[in-house]
């Protein structure tokens, strides 16, 4: 059965466009046929941070608009077997396209996709509801931060309102560090305030500028921390459970690994 | 136990407490959508209403808006110094 799934935060630049290109790819990796849909018209960035971007022929508004069919529109990526881009129009804007007609294009791919990811503009307008117009559950991306928190808040109610099931929550530029210290919200904090089910946490590293400046993302690194955060975020999506938050290992201070030491293990969260 | 490691060690107040707490005082807020000129207005009406009955103390009253999971809550506490002779005659009526 295939799902789709909408990425979305309300705040621009919490990294919804860098999670959907990972959680796609990862979710490809894993053998899904996946096809990702950039909503953003008239600011599309998908296939630039997929390093997809010299491909384009057709976007999504020419397919809504007829101008061609849906499999020229679509690029497959070469790096992994499974992928397939939609990207935005670049030169048109979000009231371009309808909810009614993004519905459609959303129930076409379904029959040959076994996720399909859209990936939401910034905002609550009509990106935004032509985002959701066609999707079966939501992502809801944020960061540590009061404003972040404050938007995601925002959207859930949104999400509700447009009667899709509980979202779930994905924790982006976490550090570890600054957790321990004080000086950043935690999981904890943050999961008190939204009360929606967590299903990743994404680590901070400097390392993702370098994933954009050359268009890889960090799922296709097998070394990279972020990576794993996303191949796991893929892993949880499709259902599995007991699989620890990459953001809580990395570099364990000092009375953690005195704790772990003594036995009493991290804490190992069920994503629902 | 953080706090007092923190000032054993040096480090300032913990700048996350102070985040969570202006987050969940916007959220009430964006939720409730009243302005705090009009929230005053309002507890100040209640209380007058208040005291036609009770003799309370308005310097120890508190009404607060809380968030109980999805839903916000108007908390409040009034320490009423005694009941007002009316409040007795109306029970006594009643």
């Amino acid at each position: 059965m295939s799902e789709c799934i909408v990425i979305t935060s309300g705040k621009g630049g919490v990294g919804k466009t860098t999670a959907t290109a990972n959680v796609g790819l990862a979710l490809a990796m894993s053998g899904q046929r996946v096809a990702v849909l950039d909503a953003d018209i008239g600011l599309r960035n998908l296939d630039v941070i997929l390093g997809l971007e010299n491909r384009i022929v057709y976007d999504l508004v020419h397919v809504v608009e007829g101008e061609c069919r849906l499999k020229q529109a679509l690029i497959k990526d070469k790096r992994v077997e499974g992928l397939h881009l939609l990207p935005a129009a670049q030169t048109r804007d979000k009231n371009a396209v309808t909810p009614d007609q993004m519905r459609r294009l959303v129930a076409q791919l379904k029959e040959t996709f076994d996720y399909v990811l859209v990936d939401c503009p910034a905002g609550i307008e009509q990106g935004f509801r032509n985002s959701v117009a066609g999707a079966d559950r939501a992502l809801i991306v944020t960061t540590p931060e009061v404003s972040a928190i404050r938007d995601a808040d925002r959207i859930i109610g949104l999400v509700e309102a447009a009667e899709l099931p509980e979202p779930h929550l994905v924790i982006n530029r976490y550090r570890s560090n600054m957790v321990r210290s004080g000086d950043m919200l935690s999981r904890e904090d943050i999961l008190e305030i939204l009360a929606i089910p967590l299903v990743g946490i994404v680590p901070e590293s400097e390392e993702i500028i370098i994933h954009a400046n050359r268009g890889q993302p960090a799922v296709l690194d097998p070394e990279s921390k972020v990576g794993e955060a996303y191949r796991r975020i893929a892993r949880r999506l499709q259902g599995e459970k007991d699989i620890p938050f990459v953001a809580l290992e990395t570099s364990p201070g000092f009375w953690t690994s005195v704790k772990r030491w003594m036995g009493f293990g991290a804490a190992r969260e069920v994503a629902s | 136990m953080r706090e007092i490691l923190n000032r054993f060690f040096g480090s300032r107040g913990a700048s996350k407490d102070d985040a969570k707490q202006r987050l969940k005082f916007l959220l009430i807020h964006d939720q409730v959508d009243l302005t705090p000129a009009q929230l005053e207005a309002m507890k100040a009406e209640i209380l007058e209403v208040v005291c036609r009955y009770l003799d309370v103390d308005p310097q120890e009253t508190v009404f607060r808006l809380e968030r109980l999971q999805d839903k916000v809550a108007l908390v409040s506490s009034v320490p009423v110094r005694r009941v007002t002779e009316r409040t007795v005659h109306q029970s006594a009526r009643a």
